[in-house]
């Protein structure tokens, strides 16, 4: 191999940086279509096998294929995988997202995140769902817990997400006890806190307290109302008595989240039902929880009873043989007795 | 075959394992940000061996790659994997590039310069700067110097590398 120490450094390597960086600028600084057009079809041609490569190994870890084999296996594998503390964390989420799907009153389309090993992971989400699973630009990304972003460019089988982290991301939101309304975007300042949302342009007079929880308004077309955005936790600054800017606790976390829900269709739909409230939910999983130990007493009941039922049937088979050998032993006992034959006689 | 073109088919070979292992096995390892970035150990070794010139073009490729990925910034990735990739074919020729730690360790600066080349140039706010630049990127670095560590041990008879330290 040839050793880089033994070569001078030539004129033709330095062209070559400068080529390669001046390219580089020139993606840079570009319009961000163009940028967004180039990733596009590279994913189409050239990475499609290496994205294919990498969604079958996000499909192993997070073990979509592995849950549907416990779910076959339930009775005896459920038991060992409820004891792995990841898998127990997947398996909530998963239910936590099917949950959620059965309360979307919109078409969706369930997509897997393929994380990338890059700092800038977490602004721009890389989903494993595209075109031709009629996934569009600008079709907004939901999580179980809340809004995720919106999708910024679909190819034919992958697409990428703009991500309320990234610097462009803005939102219409409003608060859920309707108070105050303005719109969400990144904290770009350090005061901001690391991490956060900002709801700004609220009206001076509307005071929100911490905990509030904040909304997609619906307005701007993008993302329907009444998906949770964050929840407030103070006031970053206000400005010259007309404006206050709250920090927000963001209710979803693009970086660790491993599937979303892409609303295929998000007219003028509202998702509140989707989206309802602690106490709304904590009824709903009551009720569930109550239909769960109705059906797992029924089953018990059934279960005691067939159990029963064997007792008695064995009961009954012993009876029945034990009256059996009663009677043949008595009519053995009640035969006379024969003389004895003749060649014992002798 | 000429001794030459083995050692190009070898490492071309590493390459496409490298490759292989990024998109197939770090999805299966930790959480993304801090898994090992195998296409920059790729990179590195690449650079390392093949001069400035050619370490500049394959960064400038691999930063495409990262580009078409994870579009936060488009030009970014391949702005910051073009320099690193220059970089690491210059300092081939400062330090001991046959020794296996120091091999590692320029992985693991690699890794370091890139992220804060890449953040920079898509703008990222201070306070997440300094968060992935001083937690984020020196696990990461940490967790791609062992795998490269490793990989150069499994095929330190191709590299030519040193295993005293």
């Amino acid at each position: 191999m040839a050793s880089a120490s033994d070569r001078s450094y030539t004129r033709r390597d330095t062209v070559l940086f400068l080529v390669c960086l001046g390219l580089s600028l020139v993606g840079l600084f570009s319009p961000a279509k163009w940028g967004h057009g180039i990733s596009d079809s590279l994913r189409d041609t050239v990475l499609a096998p290496l994205v294919w490569l990498q969604a079958r190994a996000e499909e192993g870890r997070t073990s979509r294929a592995r849950l549907k084999a416990i779910t076959i296996q339930r009775d005896s594998a459920a038991i060992l995988a409820q004891g792995i503390p990841s898998l127990v964390v997947e398996n909530e989420r998963l239910r936590q997202l099917l949950t959620l799907s059965r309360r979307i009153p919109t078409p969706y389309v369930a997509g897997e995140v393929l994380h990338q090993a890059v700092a800038t992971d977490g602004k721009t989400l890389l989903l494993d769902v595209g075109r031709s699973d009629l996934v569009s630009e600008f079709d907004p990304v939901i999580s179980p817990e809340g809004l995720i972003g919106m999708v910024l460019t679909s190819a034919e089988r992958s697409s990428i997400v703009m991500t309320w982290a990234h610097p462009e991301f803005r939102v219409g939101a409003y608060t859920a006890v309707g108070n105050a309304s303005g719109v969400v975007a990144p904290s770009l300042s350090s005061s901001g806190g690391e991490g956060a949302l900002e709801f700004r342009g609220v009206p001076y007079r509307d005071s929100v307290p911490a905990g509030t929880l904040v909304l997609s308004s619906g307005l701007g077309g993008v993302y329907p109302k009444g998906i949770p955005v964050g929840t407030v936790t103070g006031v970053v600054r206000e400005q010259a008595g007309w404006e206050r800017v709250y920090r927000l606790l963001p209710a979803a976390n693009p970086s660790s989240v491993a599937h979303v829900l892409v609303l295929v269709s998000s007219d003028a739909t509202s998702m509140e039902r989707a989206f309802p409230s602690d106490s709304a939910l904590e009824a709903m999983r009551l009720d569930s929880l109550a239909r769960i130990r109705a059906a797992d007493s029924i089953a018990a009941a059934k279960a005691r009873r067939a159990d029963s039922l064997a007792a008695a049937k064995i009961r009954r088979d012993s009876i029945i043989s034990v009256r059996a050998r009663a009677r043949r032993d008595s009519i053995a006992a009640a035969r006379p007795r024969l003389p004895p034959p003749p060649d014992s006689a002798r | 075959m000429s001794a030459s073109r083995a050692s190009r088919i070898q490492l071309v070979l590493i390459m496409a394992l490298l490759v292989l292992l990024h998109f197939y096995l770090r999805p299966r390892l930790w959480s993304a940000r801090v898994s090992p970035d195998f296409l920059l150990i790729a990179l590195v070794l690449f650079s390392m061996r093949a001069g400035p010139g050619a370490g500049a073009v394959a960064g400038f490729l691999v930063g495409l790659v990262n580009d078409a990925l994870t579009p936060t910034a488009f030009g970014a990735g391949a702005l910051a994997h073009t320099v690193v990739g220059y970089l690491a074919a210059w300092g081939r020729a400062v330090f001991f590039a046959d020794n296996l730690l120091v091999n590692a360790g320029f992985v693991a600066a690699a890794l370091w310069v890139r992220d804060l080349l890449l953040l920079v140039a898509s703008g990222t706010p201070q306070g997440r700067l300094f968060v992935e630049l001083t937690l984020n990127s020196p696990l990461q670095a940490l967790s791609t110097a062992v795998f490269a560590l490793l990989v150069l041990a499994a095929f330190r008879e191709w590299f030519a590398i040193r295993l005293d330290v």
